[in-house]
């Protein structure tokens, strides 16, 4: 018998034109790294959209929870484009605009004050996860898939 | 920024290794301090969604293209989106080539820095030689 365990995809902009997509990536890798580890992946957003199977079929099968910088969510776009509607979507500016005390930067290099925001989108993130995990055990429970 | 000395960079960014984080440093070094006033950078995924404004970027300008992997991702989507590349950066051969190893995608540690500085430099060289050009 094999047992899947159940990943959740994780797909987050690039951002590399504003400051909001630095955050988005800090986030992401927080959750990736040290909140859930063991149950997220990431998908590389560029080989996604740039035609690589492998992400593709992951985010056909599995949960994906996006994260865009900006409005224009590209990621979440592109997402639903190859593989399907994401089961959760965040935007890092609508955050931003919550916390209209928190002023970003810098791309490159995060202050104590954005590093504390990006941790804030990521434990939004990491509650999304349990989300998603938990809709799936009780899909497999149920009999459905 | 004088218009027709502008250069066009375009990142992977990719989230999955080491050397995606090492070409986000790298141009992120480029625009903030080294050449700020005369590079701008496309956002890729925005290239694929048909954004116009980083369209008529790609088809304006000359273009840089930084890849962190072999899939080369950027100058794959640029190539697509009908973009004229003038300069190339392969951060997996650099990193080979200075035996410089980024440690993670999160934290690319001191070795994944100075790679990211000497990749820079390399930008901001063609940079330099392209805006004369121009």
């Amino acid at each position: 018998m094999t047992l899947t365990k159940w990943k959740v995809g994780i797909v987050s902009c690039s951002g590399e034109e504003i400051p909001e997509g630095t955050i988005s990536r800090v986030a992401t890798r927080l959750v990736l790294e040290k909140l859930r580890p063991d149950e997220t992946v990431t998908i590389c957003l560029p080989l996604f959209l740039a035609g690589g199977e492998g992400e593709r079929a992951f985010a056909k099968v599995f949960p994906t929870i996006t994260v865009d910088g900006c409005e224009k969510r590209c990621a979440e776009k592109g997402t639903k484009k190859y593989s399907g509607k994401p089961f959760a979507t965040i935007v890092v500016r609508d955050n931003l605009r919550k916390s209209p005390n928190i002023s970003l930067k810098s791309r490159d290099k995060l202050s104590a004050e954005e590093l504390d925001f990006a941790e804030k989108v990521a434990e939004e993130i990491a509650k999304k996860v349990d989300e998603a995990l938990s809709q799936e055990i009780k899909q497999l429970g149920s009999g459905e898939s | 920024m004088t218009e027709r000395k502008k250069v066009i960079v375009v990142a992977c960014a990719g989230m999955d290794k080491p050397v995606g984080s090492v070409t986000s440093a790298s141009v992120f070094r480029v625009v903030e301090e080294l050449r700020p006033q005369s590079v701008e950078l496309v956002c890729l995924p925005q290239l694929l969604a048909g954004v116009s404004s980083q369209n008529d970027l790609v088809k304006n300008f000359p273009i840089i293209t930084v890849d962190g992997c072999a899939e080369r991702c950027a100058t794959k989507l640029v190539v697509k989106s009908g973009g004229k590349i003038r300069g190339r950066i392969m951060v997996a051969d650099s990193a080979k080539k200075h035996n410089l190893m980024p440690e993670s995608a999160s934290h690319i540690g001191s070795s994944g820095e100075k790679l990211a500085e000497k990749i820079a430099n390399e930008i901001a060289s063609m940079i330099d030689v392209l805006t004369q050009e121009a």
